[in-house]
């Protein structure tokens, strides 16, 4: 390819000019005609302030959101892909059974607004599975030590069951567009090399784990990792069942504090510090997976 | 003549076991009622939980994020009084009902005004405090408006909290206004400041706070609150031993003239504002 020098056209000038004129408008209209009176100082104690007690810079309850929405995030993406990998098997399975639940599933999850399906849950099916599974009675009868290690990992005690309930809605949502990539990864494989492995008297089995998953693999990786991404973004919606997590601690702060803007824009800046260095991280992992498939 | 007296005795005496397989069902219906009660159940939990919204000055989080507030003063002193541990759940107000009745927590103790509709899916505590609605209004958009009359008009728009009182006071006192309804509070004020509502209607003190802070964008139209509600604490329905006890607690702290005394810190002086900012 032939290297392309970098000029500045006049058209560039013009379109930067354009948007430079129309954020220095927005800004003008927010201080001029909003009427709002920033206040910036108080912000940053509410992400770390000074204790006096123990001498020490302790977070707080900013801080304490977004380590709930990475914790939330880090186990949904767990959760979802066992969810999507199994059910995008299930998608491209020979049996029409295995198939029916993995396209029910989907189109279930798919075809529902994300806070109709965490509604839903939180209040109806959140409850039956956390008594059948126990988990508030497991909760009250574990040792210090076991429930400090399940706080550092999930949640404190008294906010576990929600946690877990908000984690599993999550995944369960996240899990359904896994599977579309799993799914579409498998499918994307040769026909070819379906019809090698079968003429060389391969298992099903076999075929998926030594001829079929190995090249869908780098094709599924990039998308699973915008999945990640979007993980985090949708994480925000259980703020409406009370998960403590990035957007309810401000919204919280908010109602407190009437620091609309200010607390509005630090959370934006905290989500785009969480999904840009993913994002760049994603980035380079596509670089090096081009390259190694080179 | 002996087979009839015959069917009667059998008649009197299937009757009397049946009455007193009642007696005994009723015996054990109403243990079992005890043991399953909300109070029994915290008793024996130790942890009396708590479903709550942030509102001001009821319930907020300081700048050390403990939560300081009235309505976590009166929770935290029930909880005391009945031995066992407070745990607040901060919920969002438009979910906090069906919260409750799904077993999220065991009491709501949030400033939620006793109203029948409420009632019926719920029960309440007698009141253990009062709370009114007021407005706050646009220093421009609102100019010269004096009553509420005034702002009955259509071409009136009136910013409120999603799913509260206000609402129902917006729309029984200024029918023909246009609502703007918001999740927070914060966002219901900021339309006003903004002018792109004229007033906004919710329980007092906070129109007059965020009058005191905005005195060149907003202004109070009319003194004081324009209606009265009781506030009580609310439980799931079917369950009166709770009830009982918050009755009799809410009768208790009142003759000590606590409540008075917290309201009074809360409600009438700002010494805590320091706290939370």
């Amino acid at each position: 390819m032939k290297q392309r020098k970098t000029r500045i056209t006049p058209l560039d000038i013009i379109v930067a000019a354009a948007l430079l004129a129309a954020g220095a408008y927005v800004a003008y209209r927010i201080t001029v005609g909003l009427h709002y009176k920033w206040n910036w100082s108080a912000i940053p104690q509410y992400l770390f302030r000074y204790d006096q007690e123990s001498d020490s810079w302790l977070p707080n309850v900013l801080i304490y959101g977004l380590l709930t929405t990475i914790k939330l995030s880090m186990w949904g993406t767990v959760l979802a892909t066992i969810i999507g990998v199994v059910m995008g098997l299930c998608r491209a399975s020979k049996s029409l059974f295995k198939r029916l639940i993995g396209r029910t599933y989907v189109e279930l999850i798919r075809n529902l607004p994300p806070l109709v399906l965490i509604f839903i849950f939180y209040f109806f099916l959140g409850d039956q599975i956390m008594s059948l599974l126990g988990v508030s009675r497991f909760i009250e009868s574990c040792s210090m030590s076991t429930s400090s290690v399940l706080a550092f990992l999930f949640a404190p005690p008294s906010l576990f069951a929600p946690f877990m309930a908000a984690l599993i809605t999550l995944a369960l949502f996240e899990g359904a567009y896994i599977t579309e990539i799993v799914r579409a990864g498998i499918q994307s494989t040769e026909r070819g090399q379906w019809e090698a492995s079968y003429a060389l008297g391969l298992s099903r089995r076999q075929l998926m784990r030594y001829i079929i998953l190995p090249q869908a693999m780098p094709r599924i990786l990039p998308p699973l990792a915008g999945q990640f991404i979007s993980t985090i973004k949708d994480s925000a919606i259980v703020s409406v069942i009370s998960i403590q997590e990035l957007t309810f601690q401000g919204m919280e702060l908010m109602s407190a504090t009437y620091l609309t803007f200010e607390v509005w824009i630090t959370i934006t800046g905290l989500y785009l510090m969480l999904t840009l260095s993913l994002s760049l991280i994603v980035e380079r992992f596509e670089i090096y997976m081009r390259r190694s498939e080179a | 003549m002996r087979t009839k007296s015959f069917v009667v005795a059998v008649a009197i005496f299937v009757v009397f076991i049946i009455g007193l397989v009642g007696v005994s069902f009723a015996g054990k219906l109403q243990q079992q009622m005890t043991e399953e009660s909300t109070l029994e159940q915290a008793l024996r939990r130790g942890v009396l939980r708590v479903g709550m919204s942030t509102f001001v000055p009821w319930a907020m989080k300081d700048k050390t994020g403990t939560l300081i507030g009235f309505e976590i003063d009166v929770a935290t002193r029930l909880a005391k009084d009945m031995g066992v541990k407070v745990e607040f759940v901060p919920t969002k107000w438009a979910g906090i009902i069906p919260a409750l009745l799904t077993g999220k927590f065991d009491v709501i103790i949030g400033g939620m005004g006793i109203l029948p509709r409420r009632n019926l899916k719920l029960n309440f505590s007698m009141p253990y405090d009062y709370s009114g609605m007021s407005i706050v209004a646009n220093r421009e958009l609102a100019a010269g408006f004096k009553g509420l009359e005034d702002f009955n008009r259509p071409d009136v728009v009136l910013s409120v909290r999603l799913g509260a009182t206000p609402v129902d006071a917006a729309k029984k006192h200024m029918p023909r206004a246009q609502l703007r309804m918001f999740d927070d509070e914060s966002q219901a004020v900021q339309e006003v400041i903004n002018g792109k509502a004229h007033a906004m209607v919710s329980s007092a003190p906070l129109p007059a706070f965020q009058a005191l802070k905005y005195p060149e964008r907003l202004f109070l139209p009319i003194k004081g609150t324009f209606t009265k509600e009781p506030i009580g604490f609310a439980v799931r329905k079917g369950d009166f031993d709770t009830l009982n006890f918050f009755n009799n607690w809410i009768v208790f702290v009142t003759a000590e003239g606590w409540l008075k005394e917290r309201k009074h810190y809360w409600f009438e002086t700002n010494e805590w504002e320091s706290r939370i900012r």
